[in-house]
């Protein structure tokens, strides 16, 4: 799934030279934490990076590896196609879809595709949110569908979480009575908390007994990124009870958050109403070439799930050397209790050329949401917020033993 | 395929390393096998879809620009990156669009084709309460959105030219959420003329200040007839109206996914709020920059479409039958049959032509411009399936039917 809302450019922009090495470039950096940076005053060459970023990028959740070899190549091959892919509208949606069922061992019917699972959280909405049929979602999360809600006038339910940042499970399904819909992102964003597959299987029962006009989606956007082993993903029921959905997306693990593909798993019914309150031309056929060569890759999605595994035990355990508190995170980033504004730490890490996450109320005032790069990133990343955070703090060992390897390289 | 883009396919095919020389082949096999399949009655008709002639979206044949793949080469870096991280970024794009039109960036709202700009536009401006005013035929997309949604449609039949009826749809518009004028219209290809354009804005948001007018410009770069103009410069004047314009078209990037809406900072901000975050690839950000800058390649692509538009005009006038005076990358071809029975006829013999716009569905047909050698192929089998003698053509007779 997508990090962020909507980045929407702030009244105080304020400039920061990030002073990394030679390649430093001056940036600036507007509220929500958009860059901008030289290379908009042209549109010739320049425009385009040469040589590594200056800047760390931290803010959204993004494998910083991006898709990889094969995507890259299946890319140039739609280019070089004679047929020339880009200039049609001709679209490579049923082949994936085709790919999707083969995968999650299903129907075509049962698969929707849409620009990232951003479209997918909307569509949803679109079909079962309504003034009459009110969202719950928890609080803090992911708000794309809140944001829907609001522009069709649906009631938003949001249910503050557990002291763990865990969902309140039991207050959830309170209430997700007389609910249209309700929104449960798991791993959660930004808590970066699991619920466990009993738990959750306990979770849908009781909504769709004691709710039966509710329809539950399940956010599995950083899916690949879970290493606990009580986790399941709710396909399997979703392709049974056309009241679950599953949401997922190429943007996480598989490194395409610019290609711009998700899609929702779900029974054909609840499928049909989806597309039929979805914009239909919203995909990309680069993207989609991409998505359509890199799905089973298997090998890759391990590798990357290693290698986030490892940064983010490096970085659970500097914060906790720091004397923060992180959340259990079992996706590609971290929530981290800072004991200060996320607003401050976000704009002084700016200016020291390290971009971390926006603010997710109510914990704004204590949490930071921070991403998972490369191993290096994070090291270099550690040494700005251990500057940061020093003062009162006992000092974070840079080296904690955590063997940070190569990993990253891979792909 | 023009040298430059041969010049930048065979670089890109370079530029992939290990698999160039595989790419390459490829690429020949693949093109010579489209040759032989178009150029053969019998292998012709078991032509697959994949390799017929697609003379059925208003695409244009040669596809993005050299400049435009170039550009996406260099972002690949940014793939993992969402588009408002990349290099360009979403707001450099908006910058320069802005920059071409006049325009403050906050006056741009960047869209997955203009298809979903009129998409937002229908689930923003209308409601049950608040309908929508388009013409009949148009482009279909508002009314299915509208209908989708349970916001009531009115449809304005068109003039005997083919052309929007402005003046019924200035009448049908009081109370209305949007008005949708398409120009040039699809399926028809007829413009109105700025003057006109001006005067229905005018009559539209003097008698009903609050409904919004979306005139949609996807064809624009087409347009050869002097008294059109684009409605960019109303903006100015109405905070109602929002003009639309699309890469699909003359900029070749149908599968790439971007279009625009240009309108006041607040029509703006209503309309965007409905438009999926992200909307833009990374790597159609970087394209559509470069192709915005690349004004002469449109010029060249303007006159390509004229010359094979006039070709394909005077095909149908020698066979008898009339085309509407079409300002876009298609005609619109009044065939005397149904258009389902040609289009099945003709995919048969590996052409590919228009979907049916009801009520014309049933004399009517909307054929694509490709490109010339394209077009000489697919009057051919327009021919057999209109059973028009071989001579038809040089004769200008009508056919029988």
């Amino acid at each position: 799934m997508t990090p962020d809302l909507r980045t929407r450019v702030g009244r105080r922009a304020f400039t920061a030279t990030a002073g990394l090495g030679a390649a430093a470039l001056s940036l600036r950096v507007l509220d929500g934490g958009r860059v901008v940076g030289p290379w908009t005053r042209s549109f010739g060459d320049e425009l385009y990076a040469a040589g590594p970023a200056a800047t760390i990028l931290l803010h959204n959740n993004e494998n910083p590896l991006g898709p990889g070899e094969r995507a890259i190549t299946a890319i140039r091959a739609q280019l070089s196609d004679p047929g020339i892919p880009a200039a049609r509208y001709t679209s490579l949606v049923p082949d994936l879809s085709d790919a999707l069922a083969a995968r999650h061992r299903c129907r075509p019917e049962n698969v929707l595709v849409g620009c990232g699972s951003t479209q997918i959280l909307r569509s949803a909405t679109f079909a079962y949110a309504s003034a009459a049929r009110p969202l719950v979602a928890g609080s803090p999360t992911y708000e794309e569908c809140a944001g829907v809600a609001r522009l069709i006038g649906a009631p938003i339910r949001a249910v503050p979480g557990r002291p763990t940042l865990h969902h309140d499970l039991e207050a959830m399904i309170a209430a997700a009575n007389g609910a249209g819909m309700v929104f449960f992102d798991n791993p959660g964003n930004p808590a970066a908390t699991v619920h466990g597959a009993a738990d959750v299987a306990s979770f849908v029962e009781r909504v769709l007994r004691a709710s039966p006009g509710t329809t539950i989606l399940f956010d599995e956007a950083y899916h690949d990124y879970v290493t606990d082993p009580a986790y399941r993903t709710q396909i399997p029921l979703a392709l049974h009870t056309p009241r679950v959905i599953v949401a997922r997306t190429f943007s996480k693990a598989y490194g395409m958050a610019g290609l711009r593909v998700g899609y929702a798993i779900a029974h054909v019914d609840t499928i049909a109403r989806m597309r039929a309150l979805q914009y239909p031309s919203s995909t990309n056929a680069l993207g989609l070439a991409a998505a359509l060569a890199t799905l089973a890759d298997d090998e890759r999605l391990a590798a990357e799930q290693r290698r986030n595994a490892e940064v983010r035990a490096f970085t659970l355990d500097w914060f906790r050397q720091a004397g923060c508190t992180p959340t259990e995170s079992q996706a590609n980033f971290v929530f981290v209790n800072v004991g200060r504004p996320a607003r401050g730490v976000r704009e002084a890490c700016a200016r020291q050329g390290v971009l971390v996450g926006r603010d997710f109320p109510p914990y704004e005032r204590t949490h930071v949401r921070i991403s998972i790069g490369t191993a290096e990133e994070m090291r270099r990343a550690t040494e700005v917020f251990g500057r940061l955070l020093g003062h009162g703090k006992t000092r974070p060992r840079k080296n904690t033993g955590h063997g940070i390897t190569a990993t990253e390289k891979h792909g | 395929m023009s040298l430059s883009r041969r010049d930048a396919l065979r670089r890109l095919a370079l530029g992939s390393g290990g698999s160039a020389a595989l790419a390459v082949r490829g690429l020949e096999a693949r093109a010579a096998g489209r040759r032989v399949g178009g150029q053969t009655a019998d292998v012709a008709r078991v032509t697959p879809r994949s390799a017929a002639i697609r003379l059925n979206s208003n695409e244009n044949p040669l596809g993005p620009s050299a400049a435009a793949l170039r550009a996406i080469e260099r972002a690949f870096t940014s793939a993992g990156r969402y588009p408002m991280n990349a290099r360009p970024a979403t707001d450099d794009l908006r910058a320069l669009i802005a920059r071409k039109h006049g325009v403050r960036p906050e006056e741009i709202a960047l869209g997955a084709g203009s298809g979903e700009i009129l998409d937002s536009a229908v689930r923003a401006f209308t409601s049950g309460a608040r309908g929508l005013v388009a013409g009949l035929p148009t482009f279909e997309a508002p009314a299915r959105v509208a209908r989708a949604i349970q916001s009531p449609v009115v449809e304005v039949p068109l003039d005997e030219r083919g052309r929007l009826d402005l003046a019924g749809m200035v009448r049908a518009s009081p109370g209305a959420g949007l008005v949708f004028i398409c120009n040039p219209n699809n399926p028809t290809g007829t413009i109105q003329s700025a003057t006109a354009i001006a005067h229905a804005v005018q009559g539209i948001l003097g008698a009903s200040p609050e409904t919004i007018v979306l005139v949609d410009e996807a064809y624009h770069d087409y347009v050869g007839d002097p008294s059109y103009a684009t409605a960019l410069p109303l903006v100015r004047r109405h905070r109602q109206l929002i003009v639309s314009r699309t890469l699909s078209k003359a900029h070749g990037m149908a599968g790439l996914r971007v279009g625009y809406a240009v309108a006041a900072r607040q029509t703006i901000e209503r309309l965007e709020g409905w438009n999926m975050p992200f909307n833009v690839s990374t790597l159609t950000v970087a394209a559509a920059a470069a192709s915005l800058a690349d004004e002469p390649q449109i010029a060249r692509e303007r006159q390509r479409n004229a010359e094979a538009l006039q070709e394909t005009v005077r095909f149908f006038q020698a066979a008898g039958m009339t085309a509407t005076d079409s300002q876009a990358n298609f005609v619109w071809v009044n065939l005397g049959r149904p258009a389902q029975a040609f289009r099945e006829a003709c995919e048969q013999r590996g052409i590919l032509v228009g979907r049916s716009f009801p009520p014309l569905d049933q004399t009517h047909c909307r054929i694509s411009i490709g490109t010339m050698e394209e077009m000489q192929r697919a009057f051919r089998v327009f021919r057999t399936v209109l059973a028009l003698p071989p001579a038809t053509v040089a004769g200008g007779r009508a056919i029988a039917s």
